[in-house]
């Protein structure tokens, strides 16, 4: 085919491969509605076969051929001939084993894995063995695949052992080197023992061919000059594509680079502080050690010495919470790492190094329910007394009663302490010493060793109550003539209810377990409005008032309490992040 | 680049050709004599010759003829009576390589300018034979499913000046591989061996210049199931099979001896029933098997080799590695018997959905290559991309896939009702390149321009019925008589015969994935 020239007698559009184009069949238009010659102003594509082939005289008889119209398609390519082998026993050679599956079928040995021993014997391995065989009449026969194994196991022995046998003209193995690398794998017992009847005739071909392999072998390149214009060397390896280079890729790569680096020195770092950190607790455990042997020589010493006593410094003891870091590392708490300093704190039952937990230990648990049963008990203790003391009694300025304030107290300071004696408020309280005169005071007997610890004469509202009324008032009790008491006051400025933190109405919020006690109205008990009002109906002590009044003295209580815990809880958090390291090991 | 000049370019035809008449003995390589060839006389040129039984016989090729067409003959059929052409002389001999081609055309061999610019281009156009001078073309980015989007098509024709080849003639070899490595200088060529060889490290090319490769038919007749065949071209089996009469392959696993005794034995051993690989295709009459040429170095090692007896640009230069193979296999109670198949790179930068195809001569002419051709489409199909076949394409290869093109696309504009076609529709319909589409449409002259019509005589009326003068000088696709009558009778011929088609869904097939490092670092 050659490129036409183009004889353009009009001006043409180029064909466009996107553009819809009619599709006409040529009996229905007439010839001359046709251009032919249009077709030269479309580029003439290549057929894709080689120009010096492409006018090869068969080939261009079939297109012309073809071209001309649909009778002469009959024309071929004449290629060399095939036929059907008649000497070949086909059935025999490809026996009907194949049953095919009812599904695909899915393969992966490979051809290696499929014909079994590579050496196939030639018609002149029969002969010889065959004269073997004859040989040793009376001894065992050596079998057709007997003989492959040995001569492909000398093959492939002396392929690994001497692979440029060829090329170098090495003298050939001698028996007793092969057979020193017999393998019960590559070659079997029964096959081994003919291997010294078959060495000679192996040496004898290998020689004839000249050190190359007895099985024709294709070849490979062997990075010698003549390896590019040999023809029969194939299947060289391919080198590596390459990937085209863009300045952006360069950037991607670097970066990419550049975050495998850190986050190898992250992973470094890492290992870097576990070692420091196993080693911490190689001489946490050394001490812990040295303290366990010299508390045993002091309790021997102690048990020589006959001292009793001060037994305390004999187990470890409970630590001081403000000892802990306010604020742990979460990173370290997720990985369960545990500083040595925290091992003691910790509340479970399981240690970080299996041991069982010291008895001593104190935990959150215990210690919750220990502070709630003890809150229990001084409710339950006081409104036993309280109800005891007010026999008959009709108490109109109800106070609640709180539970001691000692516990606090005793747990570190870690609540403002009650303070001054200037400002005493109306019973409840009590003074020291002082006898039960007031009408409506609580008394409420404090146990025996919160007394030393409390010298405060006076019990005030609870400081939880109290917070966040911030203008305090002043106020002074005096005895007046024939000894009425007077309660004088100044500057007591409470805030209406509506006026209340917000904040401190949400803390309540949930504080009620029913519903229908949502609504809590902030009363104050010291208004004008309610003292006139509580001293109204002592006037008329009516049964059903005074129930009630018993009742939202419970709830008083049981509310305080309830903050109590809160309170409680939150100090107990403290104790909880401490544990959370603990858990996680 | 300028457009080639052939006449001028054609190195068959120098200046001066010696004639002469000739004796026998006077006959050597290179000399172009008249034989007898199928009772006529033609010009052939002598590969080689040698002595057998005391006979001398002679390699020749004829001309105009293709390769596979190439044999031994006897002195007989030397035609002595007429003048021979003597080869190019001496002095052309001396500096071998470099001489001949030295004085056919003024090379610039070395030109470091144009060599870039070719490779540009080969990079960057989808096609290899569609490159143009057109200096914009290098802006385009490629378009790495092979697709050619281009809305218009200019053309120019490529050319791809020879480079002269390095001087191999070191080799110590006997005459046939003499006269190979003679042939490998032998003039008509378009790539230069360094440019081929580039291509073929960086690419995944599986066709070859054939100035590359031996000449000379390397073994006389092979035997492979049932069949025996005559080798077509050189394929570098072992050099032990040169003398042996017949070489058996094994129709499993493709292995090859050259006595006849070893092949018993080979058969008596081999469990292979089917390709190694995994079936991906089954009906009545078929099925297919996949294999990844890197998991069956060994199975798709010696199909290549079979291969390269019946296809003359296929390359074993490299290994096979980065391809897939696609077997075709008819079944029986022995096993899954190869028919043919075709190979496909794992990863192709220009979009070609087969490299190498091959039916297997004793099952040609039988249909298998179309339907071997359709599936290679059904699986770009499945991939969503549109494909063509490597190129050069031999000519059996043209032939094939022009008539498989011209079925498809003719029965896709026959279609009920359709009135309208655009080439870029049709080819993603049928996952054909453009280019392949408009070359089926112009090589059977489908392609026109209506013109003259403003009556509208001849054409249908949806035509008339939108502006009849736009409609003037406006392409259109004819379906010609010959070509209707060509299909009605293709259709006829398979209602007699039973035509056997690709099914879609009995394909169970997913386009397989390679992770970037298997593509870097494994081929
Ligand atoms: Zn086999």
């Amino acid at each position: 085919m050659t490129t036409r020239q183009a004889g353009q007698r009009f001006r043409q559009r180029k064909l466009s491969t996107r553009q819809n184009l009619q599709i006409v069949r040529e009996n229905e238009i007439e010839a001359s509605n046709l251009d032919d010659e249009s077709q030269r102003n479309i580029p003439l594509v290549k057929t894709g076969v080689e120009e010096g082939e492409e006018s090869e005289h068969h080939l261009q008889a079939v297109i012309s051929a073809a071209q001309a119209g649909a009778k002469a398609s009959q024309l071929y390519i004449p290629t060399p001939e095939t036929n059907v082998s008649l000497g070949v026993q086909y059935e025999r050679l490809y026996p009907h084993r194949f049953q095919q599956p009812a599904t695909y079928i899915r393969f992966s040995s490979t051809v290696e894995d499929c014909i079994g021993c590579p050496y196939c014997m030639t018609e002149a391995d029969e002969e010889f063995l065959k004269k073997l065989n004859s040989k040793q009449r009376k001894g065992p026969q050596c079998t057709e695949d007997e003989f492959e194994q040995v001569m492909n196991f000398f093959e492939q022995t002396s392929a690994s052992k001497q692979p440029f046998a060829s090329v170098d003209n090495t003298p050939l193995l001698s028996f007793e080197e092969l057979a020193a690398a017999f393998d019960e794998d590559e070659i079997e017992a029964s096959a081994q023992q003919f291997a010294k009847d078959i060495y000679p005739y192996w040496k004898t071909c290998r020689t004839t061919a000249r050190h190359h392999p007895l099985m024709p072998t294709l070849k490979f390149e062997r990075n010698v000059d003549t390896d590019d214009s040999d023809p029969y060397v194939c299947f060289r390896r391919r080198e590596v594509r390459q990937v085209r280079k863009t300045r952006g890729r360069d950037a991607q790569i670097a970066e990419k680079l550049r975050k495998l680096r850190r986050e190898l020195e992250d992973a470094r770092n890492l290992m870097h502080h576990v070692k420091n950190r196993e080693f911490a607790r190689r001489e946490q455990l050394s001490l812990e050690k040295k303290i366990f042997e010299q508390r045993a020589s002091v309790k021997e010493a102690k048990r020589h010495l006959g001292i009793k006593g001060d037994d305390e410094d004999l187990i470890n003891q409970k630590p001081i919470p403000r000892a802990r870091p306010p604020k742990l590392d979460p990173a370290i708490i997720q990985r369960g790492a545990m500083g040595p300093g925290m091992v003691p704190k910790a509340p479970l039952t399981i240690r970080a190094d299996g041991r069982p937990p010291d008895s001593d230990l104190v935990q959150l648990v215990d210690e919750r329910n220990r502070k709630n049963a003890d809150i229990q008990n001084i409710i339950q203790d006081s409104m036993a007394k309280h109800r005891n003391w007010n026999n008959d009694w009709v108490d109109d300025t109800w106070r609640p009663i709180t539970p001691p304030m000692d516990n606090e107290s005793r747990r570190g300071n870690s609540f403002r302490a009650a303070f001054t004696e200037s400002l005493p408020t109306p019973p409840p309280s009590f003074s020291e010493g002082e006898d039960t005169n007031m009408i409506d005071g609580a008394r409420t007997p404090i146990p025996e060793e919160e007394k030393s610890a409390l010298k405060l004469p006076i019990r005030y509202a609870d400081s939880a109550m109290d917070a966040g009324h911030g203008a305090q008032g002043a106020f002074r009790r005096r005895t007046g003539r024939s000894g009425r008491m007077w309660i004088d006051r100044r500057g007591l400025k409470r805030k209406s209810p509506s006026a209340r933190d917000e904040r401190e109405r949400e803390r309540c919020h949930y504080d009620i377990e029913s519903d229908e006690e949502a609504d809590v109205y902030y009363t104050d008990p010291y208004d004008d409005w309610n003292i006139k009002y509580r001293i109204a109906i002592q006037a008329s002590p009516n049964r059903g008032t005074h129930e009630q009044q018993v009742h939202a003295q419970q709830r008083m209580l049981e509310e305080q309490q309830r903050k109590l815990q809160q309170v409680s809880a939150m100090a107990g958090a403290n104790n909880a992040r401490a544990a959370i390291p603990v858990v996680t090991c | 680049m300028a457009p080639r000049d052939t006449g001028e370019d054609k190195p068959d035809t120098p200046l001066a050709v010696e004639k002469g008449f000739a004796t026998l003995p006077e006959i050597r390589v290179g000399v172009k004599a008249f034989v007898e060839k199928d009772g006529e006389k033609r010009k052939a040129e002598i590969l080689s010759l040698q002595t057998r039984r005391g006979q001398p016989r002679f390699y020749v090729h004829y001309e105009e003829f293709n390769k596979r067409l190439d044999e031994w003959i006897p002195a007989e059929r030397l035609d002595l009576s007429r003048e021979v052409e003597w080869p190019v002389p001496e002095k052309a001999d001396k500096k071998k390589a470099h001489g001949v081609q030295a004085t056919k055309a003024p090379l610039k061999d070395k030109n470091p300018k144009r060599s870039l610019k070719q490779r540009l281009e080969r990079e960057i156009s989808g096609t290899p034979e569609f490159a143009s001078a057109n200096a914009q073309r290098l802006q385009q980015p490629s378009t790495a499913g092979g697709k050619e989007n281009r809305e218009t098509v200019t053309v120019t024709t490529e050319v791809v000046n020879g480079t002269p080849k390095p001087d191999d003639e070191e080799m110590d070899v006997d005459d046939v591989a003499a006269a190979a490595a003679k042939a490998k200088a032998a003039p008509p060529e378009n790539y230069s061996v360094e440019e081929e060889r580039e291509k073929l490290r960086v690419g995944g090319s599986m066709t070859q210049n054939q100035a590359e490769i031996s000449r000379v038919r390397n073994l006389d007749k092979v035997q492979m199931g049932k069949f025996e065949i005559e080798p077509w071209y050189f394929s570098p089996y072992p050099q032990e099979f040169q003398d042996v009469d017949m070489m058996f392959i094994c129709d499993f696993c493709l292995s090859y001896f050259g006595d006849v005794k070893q092949f018993e034995r080979h058969r008596s051993k081999c469990t292979l029933l089917h390709p190694p690989g995994n079936e991906i295709y089954r009906d009545d009459y078929l099925s297919f098997f996949e294999i990844d040429g890197r998991r069956q170095r060994t199975w798709c090692r010696n199909l290549c080799l079979l291969s390269k007896l019946f296809l003359d640009h296929k390359t074993l230069y490299y290994d096979v590695d980065p391809f897939l193979f696609y077997c075709m296999c008819t079944r029986d109670a022995s096993g899954c018997h190869l028919v043919g198949y075709f190979s496909k790179e794992k990863e192709s930068a220009d979009g070609y959905n087969v490299a190498c195809i091959l039916t297997l001569p004793q099952y040609q002419r039988k249909g298998f290559g179309k339907l071997l051709i359709a599936f290679s489409y059904e699986l770009s199909k499945r991939e969503g991309k549109l494909g063509s076949p490597e190129k050069p394409l031999s000519d059996l290869g043209l032939l094939g896939y022009r008539a498989y093109w011209q079925e498809v696309i003719v029965d896709m504009l026959m279609e009920e009702g359709r009135t309208e076609a655009n080439i870029e529709e049709l080819g993603s319909i049928a996952a054909m390149t453009t280019n392949d589409v408009l070359h089926t449409l112009q090589n059977l002259n489908m392609v026109k321009i209506s013109v003259n019509h403003p009556t509208g005589s001849g054409l249908g009326n949806s035509l008339l019925s939108s502006n009849a003068r736009e409609q003037k000088n406006q392409h259109v696709i004819v379906l010609t008589d010959a070509v209707i009558a060509q299909r009605e009778k293709q259709k006829e011929k398979d209602k007699k015969v039973g035509k056997h088609v690709i099914d879609p869904d009995k394909l169970i097939w997913k386009p397989p994935v390679f992770t970037a490092s298997s593509r870097t670092w494994n081929w």
